[in-house]
């Protein structure tokens, strides 16, 4: 992975030029503490998906086409409740709208880029590397040299991410029942909301959201997840702000 | 199976339209209204405590059993609201949670 510039002087690797590479490596570094975060997580949902029985390949297709690891989760759940195709992916979808507002954040920061590096760049986008390539920006005036750095931000991140829920398919088979790995479910969550509890908005939509999803718990396919998490926004949003929150929070959170 | 497949793909092609949304549509001096960002920056704590609770209090839809589950998750929330670090959190809840298991709850 280090791009070390090849031997002869000035010369291209993969016709990528040095300078290009380094801003690239410079990327990547600036997202490397969160990483070990990001491989935990794919073990994780890799395990999962084999413990429910699902094809092993499924796994890293999910983490390499839906790319984002709550709704993947979420999904797994719905499916191992025998919830209707319909459900399993609305709950998705209401995750991942989310990554809508990271989208809009980083509109400014990628509107100099060709349209397909704006494209390429919105696939490889996660909560993590949108929080980076958010706040650093302003460091890479250039476009050029930006859009090298924002890939290496981005790009290695999935690929670990991709590359941990293969592993943790292979791994998955191994890992005996009396451990109930279930468990890594709640805790991954707890362990990327709870930090982020901080405005009254989101402490609310937390509360509501749980409380909704225990009350309802007798509707079928898991729709009390997704009737849960719609009451937590649209109830939460009703409470005041004291201040305005945040484009995208400097928090480590869930892919 | 096929609709494992079907499922992940179509969800895949829905969160890319998300994912560009933005970038396509606000690229100039257009911004999102306020009560929108609003409640989009509520989508991740009311999403995660939906998966949360229907995974921790819940299994297969009955009440789980207090045990376990309920201990090492409280020990890794209050751990969570201690450091506000997620390497920590993680760190705390599998190790509380391994020990309650050892302990036979």
């Amino acid at each position: 992975m280090t791009p070390a510039p090849p031997p002869p002087a000035r010369g291209a690797f993969l016709r990528i030029g040095p300078q290009q590479w380094r801003d690239f490596w410079k990327g990547t570094a600036s997202i490397a503490p969160l990483m070990p975060g990001s491989v935990l997580f794919g073990l994780a949902f890799g395990a999962l998906v084999d413990v429910v029985g699902l094809p092993a390949w499924l796994a890293p297709y999910a983490s390499a086409t839906v790319t984002a690891g709550a709704s993947q989760i979420a999904i797994v759940e719905a499916l191992r409740q025998d919830a209707p195709a319909v459900i399993a992916i609305l709950t998705a979808l209401v995750i991942n709208a989310r990554l809508a507002l990271y989208s809009a954040a980083l509109a400014p920061v990628f509107s100099a880029f060709p349209r397909r590096w704006q494209l390429g760049l919105a696939y490889l986008m996660t909560d993590q590397s949108a929080a980076v390539s958010v706040l650093r920006a302003d460091q890479w005036p250039d476009p050029v040299r930006r859009r090298w750095f924002i890939l290496g931000v981005s790009g290695p991140f999935v690929l670990v991410w991709i590359l941990g829920t293969a592993a943790g398919v292979v791994l998955g088979p191994v890992i005996p029942d009396a451990w109930q790995i279930g468990f890594i479910v709640p805790l991954m969550f707890i362990a990327v909301m709870v930090p982020a509890l901080t405005t009254w908005p989101a402490v609310a939509a937390a509360a509501i959201s749980t409380a909704v999803v225990l009350i309802l718990k007798d509707l079928p396919y898991g729709l009390n997840v997704l009737v849960g998490a719609l009451a937590g926004i649209g109830l939460g949003a009703l409470v005041p702000s004291r201040r305005q929150p945040r484009d995208v929070e400097p928090l480590e959170e869930a892919q | 199976m096929i609709t494992a497949f079907v499922v992940f793909t179509i969800a895949a092609i829905g969160t890319y339209l998300i994912r560009i949304s933005g970038i396509l549509l606000l690229g100039g001096d257009r911004e999102l209204p306020p009560r929108v960002r609003k409640m989009l920056s509520l989508v991740a704590p009311a999403a995660m405590a939906a998966i949360i609770a229907n995974a921790l209090f819940l299994d297969q839809g009955q009440w789980r059993g207090f045990g376990a589950w309920h201990l090492a998750a409280l020990v890794a929330a209050l751990v969570a609201l201690w450091k506000r670090s997620m390497g920590w959190t993680l760190l705390a809840g599998v190790v509380a949670f391994a020990a309650l298991l050892l302990a036979g709850l």
